[in-house]
């Protein structure tokens, strides 16, 4: 099965070598099949109309040619990486020959402090409305500026570094509330967690007292390993009550992982909102559910001499930042390590078009196809466990905070 | 500030980040070295408990590589904020 896959890749990463290549090689050919033409006309003399329209047609495919070099982002491997890894105000899955797209383009909801909330089903109608979209970012258009703008295909708006002065009105505040193709992502993760999960509670009721069938001999294994391994050595007595929100965590973040894996799905964990949004719940869950003592450690750190406390206010300042580092740490690891995956993959899979040099070195591309491909391969593989090993940590962390904060002074000395 | 315009417009940001993400990587990568070295020998000494060490093993690693990733967002943000 594995081997089955793995080759199904391989021949899908040469695919896209040859027809990269073939493609650059028809626009070629193309062109001079064009000048020819031209030539044969001037030749001609009498069909100078003829000669125009050929030019005509040239022009208009030169303009052609520049939306599917925009389209295919052929010639910046690292703008497609980064268009890759952002959120986006449509779910693009792919471009057709023609240069048409196929994907999702997400209703606009934005609020701003000149015009309140603004819905707008395309990018067109919000710009009519007055909120002229920039580099996946809503900005409010300044008062009596044309609202003539060519909207790319990701349904934003080019506008070099000088420009941006003259449209933008910079003292408006702006909110996106949009649906978003990573809180769309994590809206289905969530259905399907919710699925899974309450199929599998469903099969424990009527189930009872009888061994676990289908999808729950594979859910508790893994609900078993986060109380046992995860929880209980930290919260001890607490387990029970803190297990939803560890179980919550670990499922949540470990199916977003393997979802932004997948082919055409958006990676979730590595957006920073969503894992400083969890980082967040951990720490209120943390603050809240503080005992006395954890405070005392804080403001008035026990066993420290007197004056780095109030003379010099050194031991509670860095035990204060230190509460609002763990949460940090904890979303940016998360982050790092899905972002980090995600670059490798795309960067491996980059390098057949970099040697490739836009078709000129085919060759290269070739030969650099079947090595990009086995590294892509691995690294996929490690991110698998990344996929697993990150949740897995991102648990056990908040597991060790929650546990801290909890632990009376008695049971430590 | 002349000083970070300069920077950026000869492109020793760049540079910069290179040789940070190379850094980086050295530093993760001995962690993780000397991190196996220990395991394995312990796991070589208690086979009986090589369970527990390898399950402490992978979660050390992934904290080791967690600081490096760190390191590499910040190379990355150097080379893309220009």
């Amino acid at each position: 099965m594995s081997l089955k896959n793995f080759l199904i890749l391989g021949i899908l990463s040469l695919a896209l070598s040859l027809g990269y290549s073939q493609d650059h090689h028809d626009q070629e050919t193309h062109q001079n099949d064009d000048k020819h033409k031209v030539e044969e006309t001037q030749d001609g003399g009498h069909e100078e109309a003829k000669k125009d329209e050929s030019k005509d047609s040239d022009e208009h495919e030169g303009s052609h040619e520049g939306d599917a070099l925009e389209h295919g982002h052929k010639e910046d491997p690292s703008e497609v990486i980064i268009h890759h890894i952002l959120d986006n105000h449509n779910w693009h899955i792919t471009d057709l020959p023609g240069g048409q797209s196929i994907g999702i383009e997400f209703p606009w909801m934005v609020y701003t402090s000149k015009t309140g909330f603004v819905y707008a089903s395309d990018s067109e109608e919000l710009i009519e409305k007055g909120i002229i979209p920039v580099h996946e970012k809503p900005y409010v258009l300044k008062e009596g500026v044309e609202k003539h703008f060519h909207v790319n295909h990701h349904g934003m708006v080019h506008l070099e570094e000088g420009e941006m002065e003259k449209y933008i009105d910079e003292e408006a505040f702006v909110i996106d509330f949009s649906i978003t193709k990573t809180v769309s992502q994590m809206i289905l993760v969530g259905l399907i967690l919710l699925l899974v999960m309450i199929s599998v509670a469903n099969a424990y009721k009527k189930r009872e007292g009888q061994a676990p069938k289908g999808l729950q001999s594979f859910i508790e294994p893994v609900v078993i390993f986060v109380r046992d391994e995860v929880a209980k050595p930290y919260l001890g007595e607490n387990t029970s009550k803190f297990l939803p929100y560890l179980l919550t965590l670990f499922f949540f973040i470990w199916f977003a992982n393997l979802f932004g894996l997948m082919p055409f799905n958006s990676n979730i964990a590595g957006n920073i909102s969503f894992t400083a949004a969890l980082a967040i719940l951990t720490f209120i869950i943390t603050q809240v559910n503080a005992s006395k003592d954890h405070w005392v450690h804080v403001f008035n750190t026990p066993g420290v001499p007197w004056w780095l406390k109030f003379g010099i206010p050194l031991m509670p300042l860095v035990e204060f930042i230190g509460l609002f580092t763990k949460p940090f740490a904890l979303a940016v690891r998360l982050f790092a390590n899905i972002t980090a995956g995600h670059f490798m993959v795309l960067g491996l899979i980059s390098l057949i078009f970099i040697l490739g040099n836009g078709g000129e070195s085919a060759g290269a591309a070739f030969g650099i196809a079947p090595l990009s491909f086995l590294f892509t391969v691995i690294i996929f593989m490690l991110e698998m466990i990344v996929a697993v090993i990150q949740p897995f940590i991102f648990t056990l962390l908040t597991a060790v905070f929650v546990g801290m904060a909890m632990e009376s002074h008695d049971d430590h000395h | 500030m002349f000083l970070l315009e300069s920077v950026v417009q000869t492109g020793i940001g760049v540079l910069g980040a290179g040789i940070g993400a190379g850094l980086a990587a050295i530093g993760a990568g001995m962690g993780i070295g000397r991190l196996a070295a220990s395991s394995v020998e312990s796991i070589a000494r208690q086979p009986e408990a090589s369970g527990d060490i390898r399950g402490a093993m992978i979660l050390t690693a992934a904290f080791i590589e967690g600081v490096a990733l760190f390191g590499e967002v910040i190379c990355l943000l150097a080379v893309l904020t220009k």
